[in-house]
């Protein structure tokens, strides 16, 4: 067969690696490089033969150059484009001899060699961190001044793909490395490529970094990036727009003129969408970063039509799981805030993608169709409309249990959203095992975990009927609500205490349920409303308070027995309540504080002016008749109906004893 | 009074005369470095590099790549324009092995290539095998590369396969086409720009004298090669 008529069978050439004859180890060598470049049906089938350790085996044992630099670049192409390839070079041991042979002297060998570092790092299979063992990176980092192009680029490539947690970046930017990367901007293209590129990955979520490009050389540094959004090359473009954003992420205070910077940029990347390949396919995520938490941005895209733009690549046949993840991720981002945003995606048929999504094998993509449903559910019109089909709600619930905690966390945040006011939802999770599962995770270890399924049962409780939060409380149990109550994160806190404002809220069946445990689950929100010093706990527990307040007899006493108790009657300020009465900052806990002393008094009550007493003599009245001209208005109206409730009970009383 | 003149549309364009013209044009200084270096640009991505190393030599002009990979380059697309695919890639490898790991396009293009040079010289079976063997797998991947190999092999459906549906692919055209790919890839992969500068600025030439036409009569450049001034029509 004249196609490999030069090629002995691949057995043999598997076998000739391992010669003893130099001519015949280089031929094979050769042989087989040429044969799995660009082809990764060879590249399979010589990994099945045991071709890599034999090729790792050259390079760790061989000096003369064609040896090493053929073996060097065979190692490469294995680790091209294919999982199976990188692992299998990197079970042959074969990093510390590519990183030892960056030292040879000849410029052939060593630029081989950081390609295949390139190449292997590539891929997520690749131990990055082993790069910053011992002197590694400074190696790497001095290949950055290397006097041939290539060299140079390939070094800051492996950077850019090495560089992946704050310690890396840290240590890069210890061993001098913005500093050479800043440098390698004055060069040819590709170098410039993939200075950006590792510029990108130093500035990821770092704001100190950031800062110091900012500053680097009075803003030259700086001034060129943004030049480079609009470079010849559409994958120049691509990183120094990456690169901004990650700045403009990570650096709130930002820099001059970045409004008129990042408008420009939101253009060129809608346009780098339509890009083939890895361009392309990079391009939503950074759009995603460029639009987080910047409303105007945001308004501005949506009036560009990204919207439909994003939704049409999604209903793309197949896409990268990169692209798939940034597209929606730019489509949670810009709908997180812009109704009109949610109703365009929804007008776009996006749901057959999205729960496809909830399907796919990789974490990212799951994470963010999680955050776009997030997004989407913000929204009350839709989760009328739009987002109530099984089809929709199923899927995602069984991300519940998905391995990873990374989806588990979206996944909660998102069904925390859906269930919310509507019965349709609430009725599925109620169907599935979603309660139990939401259960099991407001008792993980992981706090975001555990505040995001007390959020989604919060929601779930929400306006829900007697059954539903019968059954919550019943599999969440009161002791493990009050132990959530008590948490050691202040986020739980504030969750589980809402939760059961949401139980209480309601006809006195629902009022109920938080007596299940005779006033254990009263006496620990109590707690919190005595010690916390964060205002939105407070809040959430006097809602707690009002909530039951408003109950029947038994329950308006409850509370009597807990904010005003017998025995702390000599003291006024030993009532609760006085103390947000009289918080002079938060004009809402005022608000609060005053409801709750309206629907402790409310006329009518065979208990009314025992309690309308008990509070006169904890000084409630006294206090309430200085807050008369309470600067908030609402506190106002509210101080006028409570103290009418106190003089329509004495009067009451008046009668009642004149009889 | 006052008097209103409506002229005619032709007439109200603006007339330059043929010496207003030459005055401002001699009023324009071009640099000669800058024309050196369009010319070396041209030279070294046309891949002259015997003239391009006369020329840095004679002018001084410092080319914008080592003139070493040029050599190369060439010997790559000569491989390619001579029928000798086999070759080519084994070169390129040699110079840059990621050019055609991560280039899956080209890479079907030159085994593509392959495929119809076997067909040629009338190995029928082997050109059968190789296209099994090597261009099925990557159709697999990508359907608009199985549409192309579907197309190739029809070429062995044919008897007279020079004049056949599908005979352009036999024609040298094709060849030439593959090896400019494979060189403009080359290019790319050493910062280098594919095009040479010339022709654009001639295309530019072109664009702003269209543009100018609606808006003035003036000495037109027509032949390109001589650059003459025509009389401007009036």
């Amino acid at each position: 067969m004249p196609a490999s008529a030069a090629w002995a069978r691949p057995e043999d050439l598997v076998e000739s690696l391992s010669s003893l004859d130099n001519t015949a180890r280089l031929k094979a060598l050769r042989d087989v490089k040429n044969q799995i470049i660009g082809n990764k049906t060879k590249k399979l089938s010589y990994i099945k033969l045991g071709a890599v350790p034999r090729v790792v085996e050259i390079l760790a044992s061989d000096t003369e150059i064609p040896l090493l630099v053929q073996s060097a670049a065979a190692v490469g192409s294995f680790a091209c484009g294919i999982d199976a390839g990188v692992k299998a070079v990197l079970d042959s041991g074969v990093l510390p001899h590519l990183l030892k042979m960056l030292q040879n002297g000849d410029n052939k060998v060593v630029e081989a060699c950081a390609r295949s570092l390139k190449m292997i790092f590539h891929s997520p299979l690749a131990p990055k961190s082993d790069m910053f063992e011992g002197h590694r990176m400074e190696l790497i980092l001095e290949l950055l001044n290397n006097g041939s192009e290539n060299v140079a680029e390939v070094a800051a490539s492996v950077l850019a793909r090495c560089c992946e947690t704050l310690e890396h970046q840290q240590a890069l930017a210890d061993a001098g490395g913005l500093r050479s990367l800043v440098s390698l901007l004055a060069g040819s293209v590709k170098k410039q490529e993939a200075a950006l590129d590792a510029l990108a990955a130093l500035t990821k979520h770092n704001q100190q970094l950031s800062a110091i490009l900012i500053m680097m050389d009075q803003g030259a540094a700086l001034s060129l990036i943004i030049r480079l959004i609009r470079d010849k090359s559409p994958r120049m473009r691509l990183l120094a727009c990456m690169c901004l954003a990650h700045i403009g992420k990570a650096c709130p205070a930002g820099y001059g003129q970045e409004d008129e910077v990042r408008i420009n940029m939101l253009g060129i990347l809608m346009k780098l969408l339509d890009e083939p390949g890895q361009v392309g396919e990079d391009a939503p995520g950074v759009l995603a970063d460029l639009v987080t938490n910047n409303e105007e941005l945001q308004k501005i895209a949506q009036k560009e039509n990204a919207v439909e733009k994003l939704a049409d690549i999604l209903h793309r046949d197949t896409l990268p799981a990169k692209q798939l993840e940034g597209v929606l991720l730019a489509l949670a981002e810009l709908c997180s805030r812009l109704e009109e945003s949610r109703r365009q995606l929804l007008d776009s048929q996006v749901e057959a993608p999205i729960v496809a999504a909830f399907g796919h094998p990789c974490e990212g993509v799951k994470v963010a169709a999680c955050s776009c449903v997030k997004s989407l559910s913000r929204s009350v019109k839709n989760l009328r409309t739009a987002l109530t089909g099984e089809r929709l709600v199923i899927p995602l619930l069984q991300l519940l249990s998905d391995p990873s905690s990374a989806v588990q966390v979206q996944a909660i945040a998102a069904v925390g959203n859906i269930v919310l006011d509507f019965t349709l939802q609430k009725t599925v999770v109620m169907q599935s095992s979603g309660i139990d599962q939401l259960v099991h995770f407001a008792q993980s270890m992981d706090p975001i975990l555990r505040r995001n399924a007390v959020l989604a049962l919060k929601n779930l409780l929400y306006m829900a009927d007697s059954v539903v939060k019968g059954r919550v409380v019943n599999e969440l149990t009161v002791s493990t609500l009050c132990e959530l109550i008590r948490d050691s994160e202040e986020d739980v806190q504030e969750q589980a205490i809402s939760l059961v404002r949401n139980l209480a809220y309601g006809d006195p069946d629902c009022i109920d349920y938080v007596f299940a445990h005779g006033d254990l689950l009263l006496q620990a929100v109590e707690q919190q409303l005595s010690v916390s010093l964060r205002p939105e706990i407070s809040m959430q527990a006097l809602y707690v308070i009002n909530n039951v307040a408003a109950g029947n007899e038994r329950h308006k006493d409850a509370v009597m027995d807990l904010v005003a108790p017998h025995k702390a009657l000599s003291n006024t300020s030993g009532f609760l309540l006085n103390r947000y009465l009289q918080d002079m900052i938060n004009p809402q806990l005022r608000v609060v504080a005053v409801w709750c002393i309206i629907n402790l008094t409310y006329p009518g009550g065979t208990g009314t002016s025992s309690r309308v007493t008990r509070l006169k003599n904890a000084g409630v009245e006294s206090l309430l008749q200085k807050m008369a001209d309470d600067p908030c208005l609402d506190v106002k109206d509210r101080v006028k109906t409570a103290l009418e409730h106190f003089s329509t009970a004495v009067t009451l009383v008046a009668t009642t004893s004149g009889q | 009074m006052r008097v209103c003149v409506i002229y005619p549309k032709s007439s109200s364009k603006k007339v330059i005369t043929k010496e207003e013209w030459e005055k401002k044009l001699s009023e324009v200084k071009i640099r000669k470095e800058d024309m050196n270096k369009l010319v070396m640009n041209f030279l070294v991505t046309e891949g002259y590099v015997e003239a391009a190393e006369k020329f840095q030599m004679e002018s001084g002009t410092q080319p914008d790549i080592d003139l070493g990979t040029i050599t190369d380059r060439m010997a790559v697309r000569k491989a390619v324009q001579c029928g000798q695919v086999e070759d080519a890639i084994e070169k390129v490898n040699d110079l840059n092995p990621e050019i055609l790991d991560t280039n899956p396009q080209l890479f079907f293009h030159l085994q593509q290539q392959r495929l119809i040079e076997l067909i040629r010289s009338g190995q029928v079976e082997e050109a059968l095998e190789f296209a099994q063997e090597e261009l099925a797998p990557r159709g697999e991947e990508n359907h608009a590369f199985l549409e192309e190999l579907e197309r190739t092999v029809a070429l062995l459906a044919f008897e007279d396969t020079a004049n056949c549906p599908v005979g352009e692919l036999l024609d040298i055209s094709q060849r030439q086409k593959t090896a400019s790919e494979l060189n403009a890839a080359i290019l790319t992969s050493q910062s280098h720009e594919k095009d040479p500068k010339l022709p654009s600025l001639l295309k530019m030439l072109i664009w702003a004298q269209n543009q100018l036409d609606e808006k003035a009569s003036y000495p037109r450049i027509n032949d390109l090669v001589n650059a003459t001034l025509e009389e401007p029509v009036t």
